[in-house]
């Protein structure tokens, strides 16, 4: 039962992808079904398998058959997929959602002509179906299939406009996460070479040397797709997407199959050297600083977004490596991170995408006053914002205590170090964010912000499921992720 | 007597559940006020009982959550110690709900959706801060306070002043938050659990194992503390945010809000440490920015014009006297327990003042606001005939916290500088802190006496017809003032309940406030009786020499007549030639221009060559890729499309090959 449940949420968007091809013009209401009937069956999937684990195998390469000591194709359901499919398959239901109104003539950023939908909720549901299997997938060679196919969708995404910058930006976004995938496959080839095995598991078998290498190659995959320092440069760039587009790929979901690979890895056995967790922590908060560094000048909303959700997949990581350098309470506040912040911050962009469509512009310094037009984007806006920054009671206060606790379990002055970083970093950011949303939603209105039509109902629908999202993800969060790290 | 915890829970139910209905129907403004007051006042009811269940003894405890992967729960607790807070709130939530109701109609653009749902939730946010017994629960329900606190002071959305009060007061109180969890997460370090308990048997062991540590953490807590309950320098937010909030919300704010930094305060050096010498030093710290803050904030306070501000900074003067007292009590916990709980009880019995008398003068500075439209006291003069309920009960409100007797500011400063110059018998350092106190109480007089002059006395300006604000608004007022008339004339009860809470605390016996009954003094007792104040007999006293004074005026016939001034001749309206607040103390003010100085933050900014330094794609990747691309350029380049090249690169590869094979070979 639970298997084929898995396999529905990976064929479902399969289908409406498919589907899409041919309905083309009138693709919307097949686009939202299967998203629909994705996101209910991934939460019959947790509620059916909640805090247990369930692997099947499903079937099998022809010319591996003998090779490879399991055979290599099924699923793996485990507290750490079910966390991953709460954020991907919701936030891809209300991404379809959202798409359905603000890719439209109507709006005023950028007008889409109905001729592009079949396009559009192809690439999309292909998204949500590679995703899903990203999440889903029992081991490597499986999830770098899924892998690939994410950034292939991700390219034809970021490019969608098919003007020359977004073309460079998705070029740019393929390239840079390409030359990480491709450290994951040799990864993949060492563990195979020597293992016979294509098993997360299979990672404890390594000996040492060759161990602490196919970590750091793995390492350098998560950089590259989550957007990490030295390779964080494609995804402000990536920006150019619809905003759809960015608030679920650079929020929810594509940055977080980077922080997810680490989080699989890591916790299958338990066997990352310390030197390359250490780098990872390391890292992590340079990632965080960096990025915090980059907020100030940033005249584009989404761009600001972009910086700031590159510092929180830092906080994941962080998290991880906590985990990794033996407080597992650090790797559960990741996990609830990827969570926590997936819906925060794809709350924030939809409120963006929102003040586009409406306003035509996402230039900080061109708006002001949005509030008394915008009230439901307002409220929304500040509640992603104080969630994202971790004002309690919000959602990523919970996964960023959780993170710093486990940083407390550390030995020496490392916890306390983490401990002063991090909430210098938060004060900050939180202290910027706050003021570049009382710019843009309050005071008196500026010309931008003279408009008289209100945002359709699929957007404002979208932004209220996800506030209560906001409020409500530690309640199904915190229990979930105390099953992990055991 | 119920279970007070039980109460608590259906308080914060209410509040919950309020705050919603309350953005249900915030489509009609005055049915949604009404609900909202309705739901303070049922959520204050129950908040009293529970209240009156601490004091009868009952202490229960329940976690409502439990998070055992942190060693943390919701977990509420309710002791004599919040119960004494427990009981400003509900005191002074519903009188501001109440006061809200017709208050918010003169916002024209900005709708009450805002306000209650806020509101309400700020309240029970407070009550959730005072009845946690668990850290994480605690930082919880602070921050939320903050949080829905920071709606309430942005109300008025297209105001710029209100933004950056907001942003200021966010930033801030968010940092010292942040402090806050700081402190908690190093004492979880070594206690493993975040419960109150815990903390309160572990830090005490710190402080003697690693003391470093354990300065940190109460450091960091007291900087969480202090920055709400608004002490210099880290207070700075309190005189921007409370002038721009709604009157209703800054009286919450600085009647209630701002008394949790107390409440954590007294929660952490009487309650978690035990007394030591370690902790004296705290509290010589404590009193000292107590004193620096009456100091600076009533000082300032003269030179405002502004009324909600000046009462803003007479805020942070006031908030500056219960430290003094909370630090002279810590001070002397574990030498002279009995002298301690004098200034403690001082302390806290002006908390409970202040609440009442703060509260009652920023509603008549609001009612002032809602008829005239200004707060700026320079344009206000005469209201007294026009508006007799709010002039008479700002007038006993100013008495009250000025400290005359017989009211109620009378008897907790009386307790604090008697503690202080009791304490200072020991140690001159508080001698000179309980002078200063004294003295400062003057230039609180002064300061109120012209609010009271400037905005309530003098002629008034015919042309503006002031009407005295709705029924609904006077009677809160009115109400908080005859609190601050009955507290000051009968404090026994208050300093009864008082005395149980410092029970309650770490060693500070109550029998150091001796209150007999209701008809009797209260005797300070440090061994001996040591001083005494009867305040019915200073009330007889005073209502004997005023029959007197009007009985000699009467028997002495003296003739009062009664001239318009003359101004030379000119003919002047009232607003010309009254005299402005702003003139007030003239030279006085020239002397302390420098007691409290402004200062400015500059926006971050990053020097070009770090920027330039950190943007990779300007130096790495860009040059890498036009590398590559250069590179491709040039070996495309050898792709003419002749034959005869491809035949040349044929020939010439031969060579090469032959040559390799033919040194190979050799």
């Amino acid at each position: 039962m639970n298997t084929l449940l898995a396999l529905l949420i990976l064929a479902l968007p399969v289908a409406g992808a498919l589907l899409c091809v041919f309905l083309k013009e009138r693709s919307r209401p097949a686009a939202v079904v299967s998203a629909g009937l994705t996101t209910a069956a991934a939460v019959a999937l947790v509620v059916s398998t909640f805090g247990a684990t369930h692997h099947a195998v499903v079937g099998d390469l022809p010319w591996l058959r003998g090779l490879a000591a399991p055979p290599v194709f099924g699923v793996t359901i485990d507290p750490l997929a079910l966390l991953m499919l709460l954020v991907v398959a919701p936030v891809g239901l209300l991404t379809v959602l959202y798409s359905t109104s603000y890719l439209t003539r109507n709006n005023r950023e950028h007008p889409v002509g109905s001729q592009q939908y079949g396009r559009y909720y192809f690439w999309l549901l292909l998204f949500i179906a590679s995703m899903t299997g990203v999440a889903i997938s029992p081991n490597f060679l499986q999830l770098l299939v899924f892998w690939e196919l994410t950034t292939v969708c991700s390219w034809a995404l970021i490019s969608f406009h098919q003007d020359e910058r977004s073309l460079s930006a998705g070029f740019k976004a393929m390239v840079m996460t390409q030359a990480g995938g491709a450290l994951l496959l040799v990864a993949t080839l060492i563990l195979f070479a020597s293992t016979g095995s294509f098993e997360f598991s299979a990672l404890s078998q390594l000996p040492d040397g060759p161990r602490t290498w196919v970590f750091v190659f793995l390492l350098i995959a998560a950089w590259a797709k989550a957007a990490q320092v030295p390779l964080q440069t494609w995804l402000p760039d990536a920006m150019e997407a619809p905003t759809p587009v960015s608030a679920y790929l650079h929020a929810a979901a594509m940055v977080k199959a980077g922080v997810y690979l680490m989080a699989r890895t890591v916790s299958s056995g338990w066997a990352i050297t310390p030197q390359v967790a250490t780098l990872m922590a390391i890292m992590a908060l340079l990632t965080i600083f960096l990025a915090l560094s980059f907020y100030f000048v940033q005249d584009d909303l989404k761009r600001l977004l972009a910086y700031s959700t590159i510092a929180h997949l830092g906080y994941v990581l962080l998290g991880i490596a906590i985990g990794a350098l033996g407080a597992p309470l650090g790797y559960r506040g990741g996990v609830l991170h990827i969570l926590c912040h997936g819906l925060g911050k794809a709350t924030m962009f939809f409120c963006v995408g929102a003040i586009a469509y409406v306003t035509g512009t996402r230039r900080i310094s061109e708006l002001g006053g949005l509030a008394r037009t915008m009230p439901l984007t307002a409220t929304a806006f500040f509640v992603g914002l104080l969630s994202v920054t971790g004002v309690p009671p919000l959602a990523s206060f919970w996964s960023k205590f959780m993170i710093l606790a486990g940083a407390m379990r550390l030995e020496g002055a490392a916890g306390p170090l983490i401990l002063t970083l991090v909430l210098c970093e938060t004060l900050i950011s939180f202290g910027w964010m706050l003021y570049i949303a009382q710019k843009v939603f309050l005071g008196s209105p500026r010309a931008a912000a003279d408009v008289r039509s209100a945002a359709p109902w699929p957007i404002q629908a979208t932004l209220v499921a996800l506030m209560i999202g906001c409020l409500t993800a530690p309640i199904v969060g915190i229990p979930l992720v105390g099953f992990m790290g055991t | 007597m119920g279970d007070p915890v039980f109460y608590v829970e259906v308080s914060l139910a209410i509040l919950i559940v309020g705050s919603l209905a309350s953005l249900a129907v915030s489509g009609r403004p005055r049915l949604c006020g009404w609900l909202s007051a309705a739901c303070a006042g049922a959520s204050a009811v129950s908040a009293w009982l529970a209240a009156a269940g601490a004091f009868a003894g009952q202490t229960s405890e329940r976690t409502l959550v439990s998070l055992p992967q942190l060693g943390a729960g919701f977990t509420l607790r309710v002791d004599p110690l919040s119960a004494v807070f427990l009981a400003i709130v509900a005191v002074v939530a519903p009188a501001s709900a109440v006061y809200s109701v017709r208050y918010m109609e003169h916002y024209r653009g900005d709708k009450v959706a805002k306000f209650y749902p806020p509101l309400l939730l700020c309240i029970a946010s407070m009550n959730g801060v005072l009845v946690s017994a668990d850290l994480v629960a605690f930082l919880v329900c602070w921050e939320s306070m903050t949080l829905t606190s920071y709606f309430l002071v942005t109300y008025e959305r297209e105001s710029a002043a209100s933004q950056r009060a907001g942003l200021k007061y966010f930033v801030i109180t968010h940092g010292a938050t942040l402090c806050m969890v700081a402190a908690a997460l190093l004492l979880w370090r070594v206690s493993g659990s975040f419960h109150f308990d815990a903390a309160r048997e572990t830090l005490s062991r710190v402080m003697s194992t690693q003391p470093l540590v354990a300065h940190l953490v109460v450091f960091l807590f007291f900087l969480g503390f202090a920055t709400k309950a608004g002490i210099l320098p880290m207070g700075d937010w309190l005189p921007d945010a409370h002038p721009v909030a709604p009157s209703g919300m800054s009286a919450t704010l600085s009647g209630v809000l701002v008394k949790l930094g107390i409440y954590g305060l007294v929660r952490l050096f009487c309650w978690i440490l035990v007394p030591s010498p370690p902790l004296a030093a705290w509290g010589i710290i404590v009193a000292l920015a107590g004193t620096a803050s009456l100091f600076a904030g009533t000082l300032t306070a003269l030179r405002q014009t502004d009324a909600k501000r000046l009462m803003a900074f007479h805020t942070i003067g006031q908030i500056g006297y219960i430290c003094l007292g909370l630090g002279a009590g810590v001070y002397c916990l574990s030498t002279a327990p009995l002298l301690a709980s004098i200034s403690l009880a001082g302390a806290l019995l002006h908390a409970v003042n202040h609440a009442c008398f703060k509260s009652c003068l920023f509603l008549g500075a609001g009612s002032v606001l809602y008829r005239t439209g200004t707060r700026d006291m320079d344009k206000l003069g005469g209201l007294a005939g026009a508006m007799p309920y709010t002039a008479g009960s700002t007038a006993v409100a100013s008495l009250s916290i000025a400290g005359v007797p017989p009211f109620n500011g009378f008897t907790s400063k009386w307790l604090i500088v008697s503690g202080c110059i009791l304490t200072g018998l020991r140690s001159p350092l508080f001698l000179v802190l309980g002078l200063i106190a004294l003295f400062i109480s003057i230039a609180t007089l002064a300061s109120f006496l012209k609010v009271l002059g400037a905005v309530y006395l003098g002629r008034a300006d015919e042309r503006r017809a002031v009407k005295e604000v709705p029924a609904s608004m006077i009677a809160p007022q009115v109400a908080l003032a005859a609190l601050c008339v009955l507290l000051g004339v009968f404090p026994q009860p208050a300093l009864r309940f008082i005395g149980q809470a410092l029970e309650s605390l770490n060693g500070a016996p109550a029998a150091a406030v001796a209150t007999g009954g209701l008809w009797d003094g209260i005797a300070l007792v440090d061994g001996t009786p040591v001083a005494f104040w009867w305040p019915l007999a200073a009330l007889a006293a005073l209502l004997i020499l005023a029959l007197l004074a009007f009985g000699i005026q009467r028997a002495g016939k003296a003739r009062t007549r009664s001239v318009p001034v003359w101004y030379c001749g000119e003919e002047h309206g009232p607003e010309t030639v009254r005299y402005p607040a702003g003139s007030y103390y003239l030279p006085f003010k020239h002397a302390v221009q420098g007691v409290y100085p402004a200062a400015k933050l500059p926006a971050p900014r990053l020097p070009v060559q770090v920027r330039r330094l950190l943007d990779l794609d300007r130096w790495l990747y860009m040059p890498a890729a036009h590398a590559i691309e250069k590179a491709a350029g040039g070996i495309s380049r050898t792709h003419a499309g002749a034959p005869q090249i491809y035949l040349l690169w044929i020939v010439l590869g031969a060579i090469v090959v032959a040559a390799i094979t033919l040194g190979l070979a050799r």
